[in-house]
């Protein structure tokens, strides 16, 4: 297992907001993590990532233990991460921003070309401050700049936020690559066909909880989650 | 009229550089350091004693420079340690206090126990023409040095990847975090950094006029000047504004006075943040 999350606990101001989640992520696998807006994902990702420290359970990456480390430590073991509100250095350019990513090694040639082939919008803006840029070139920013570290297991926040559905789509599309190089994908979503369709394997999380796991196609098929994230009737 | 600018030009390197040291902590760390003043002051005293020692100039302002580095680094480790555990304004506030009062302690302690010490680097030789102008050969110097340190404050920020890492805590802390940055590690660096830039502050100004044991205050208050109409945070604003304050303070003392000088720098400064709170070039909240 790369990624096994136990019995993970974790909040605001003594307020859990998730409450015992497991979940696991293998090595090679895409997993999803689907929920409405406020049922926990946010919060999940920030506790397993050492961006906010759980009240209790336990993180394990790659069979080391990472619960309680701090998120820069967590970030040089191999997990980039892609927060929803991207966290860029707004007045840096496009390309410093990625050197950043390869961060505290120089960028290597290879994995640049692969994110500018991968975004070759990135490529045409090199020289443009990231702040200036629209939101889904931000977002190509974000994933090209977690790639630049050259991560084992690459996790995203809800990377369709505010995206028009055709770069909502191009994102996947990406990701897809990505997974055929052999990447492992861990993505929270609340769009949930096209997080369905790109991913192996699936977790439910209502009101902090863990409610479904099973694989898309199963995921799909169940009458609940057709109602509730795939807008059958 | 040329001279005045001239002479502003120097005295706004010197700004400059001053307010950089001061800007960078804050833009980092979310600290504002009021003994700032007083670590050039110590620096200043540490060259004076060395060379009162006779140990050779260069050395001794190697000594001094040492010694900016070592009470940054020392700040870093203790008084600021209670000051990193709170967030936001109360960190702001926190910091005004604890540095404060250190700058308190310091000032005090010096002018009791050296009242009239003052350090001064005379350099020899006639003044330089320049444009016409016969300029002090200390000013010179002075100024060549502030450019050369400017020039490689920029060299670091835009080249290296140290560089690049601590500007992006200021950019954004969590995102540099999920690169990989620890932003603790980061504000060790700045505060070693502006030690450095106090301390060649100091030595830099002896050469024009004697640094005192009781200057530390007035060095803090002008970089706090430069830094506010500069913008918090932006060392490039802080250059701009400490040319800009200079020659305003410089043409205003040649024509009307020294003294009122001071009130129309603070008059220039007060007019620049009614029009642009944030600064020059500050990051808008």
């Amino acid at each position: 297992m790369m990624l096994e999350v136990s019995g993970l606990a974790a909040g605001y101001q003594g307020a859990d907001v998730i409450r015992d989640v497991d979940f696991h992520v293998d090595s090679g696998e895409a997993v999803m993590i689907i929920g409405s807006n406020g049922a926990g994902k946010t919060t999940l990702f920030r506790s397993v990532l050492g961006l906010l420290a759980p009240s209790s359970g336990a993180v394990r990456f790659e069979g080391s233990d990472i619960v309680g480390m701090p998120a820069q430590r967590i970030a040089r073991l191999g997990v980039s991460f892609v927060p929803a509100e991207r966290h860029l250095f707004p007045r840096m350019t496009v390309q410093e921003n990625l050197a950043l990513g390869a961060y505290p090694d120089r960028p290597d040639t290879e994995t640049m070309t692969l994110v500018m082939d991968l975004f070759p919008r990135l490529a045409e803006r090199r020289r443009q401050h990231a702040g200036t840029m629209s939101g889904g070139e931000q977002q190509m920013l974000a994933m090209g700049r977690a790639l630049m570290a050259k991560p084992r297991l690459l996790v995203l926040d809800e990377p369709t936020t505010g995206l028009a559905p055709k770069l909502a789509a191009e994102a996947y599309q990406a990701l897809r690559v990505l997974r055929g190089r052999g990447l492992t994908v861990l993505v929270a979503e609340q769009q949930v066909p096209l997080a369905m369709a790109f991913s192996d394997r699936g977790y439910v999380l209502e009101n902090g909880m863990i409610e479904l796991e099973g694989t898309s196609e199963a995921l799909s098929m169940n009458p609940e989650v057709r109602r509730s994230y795939l807008g059958v009737t | 009229m040329i001279a005045s600018v001239l002479d502003g030009i120097v005295l706004g390197l010197q700004f400059g550089l001053l307010a950089a040291g001061l800007t960078l902590v804050y833009g980092l760390g979310g600290v504002l350091n009021l003994a700032y003043g007083q670590m050039a002051v110590i620096s200043a005293m540490a060259t004076l004693f060395a060379i009162n020692a006779e140990v050779p100039i260069l050395p001794a302002v190697g000594i001094g420079l040492a010694v900016g580095v070592v009470l940054g680094l020392i700040f870093d480790q203790t008084i600021l340690r209670p000051i990193y555990r709170l967030q936001g304004e109360a960190r702001v506030l926190l910091s005004l206090l604890l540095t404060l009062g250190v700058a308190f302690i310091v000032d005090g302690y010096l002018t009791w126990r050296y009242p009239t010490e003052g350090l001064t680097l005379r350099i020899g030789g006639g003044p330089i023409e320049i444009l016409g102008v016969p300029m002090r050969r200390g000013s010179i110097v002075a100024s060549a040095i502030t450019l050369v340190a400017l020039g490689a404050l920029f060299a670091f920020f835009r080249g290296t990847t140290l560089g690049r890492a601590v500007r992006s805590v200021i950019e954004d802390e969590e995102g540099a975090r999920l690169v990989g940055i620890d932003p603790q590690r980061m504000l060790r660096i700045i505060l070693a950094l502006s030690g450095l830039l106090a301390a060649l502050v100091a030595v830099t100004q002896s050469m024009v006029r004697p640094v005192t044991v009781s200057a530390g205050f007035g060095i803090t208050v002008f970089a706090l000047i430069v830094t506010v109409v500069g913008g918090l945070g932006s060392v490039t604003g802080a250059m701009l504004a400490g040319i800009i304050l200079g020659i305003v303070s410089s043409i205003a003392a040649s024509s009307i006075g020294t003294f009122l000088s001071l009130i129309i720098l603070l008059g220039a400064a007060a007019v620049t943040i009614l029009i642009r709170p944030s600064g020059l070039l500050g990051v808008r909240e």
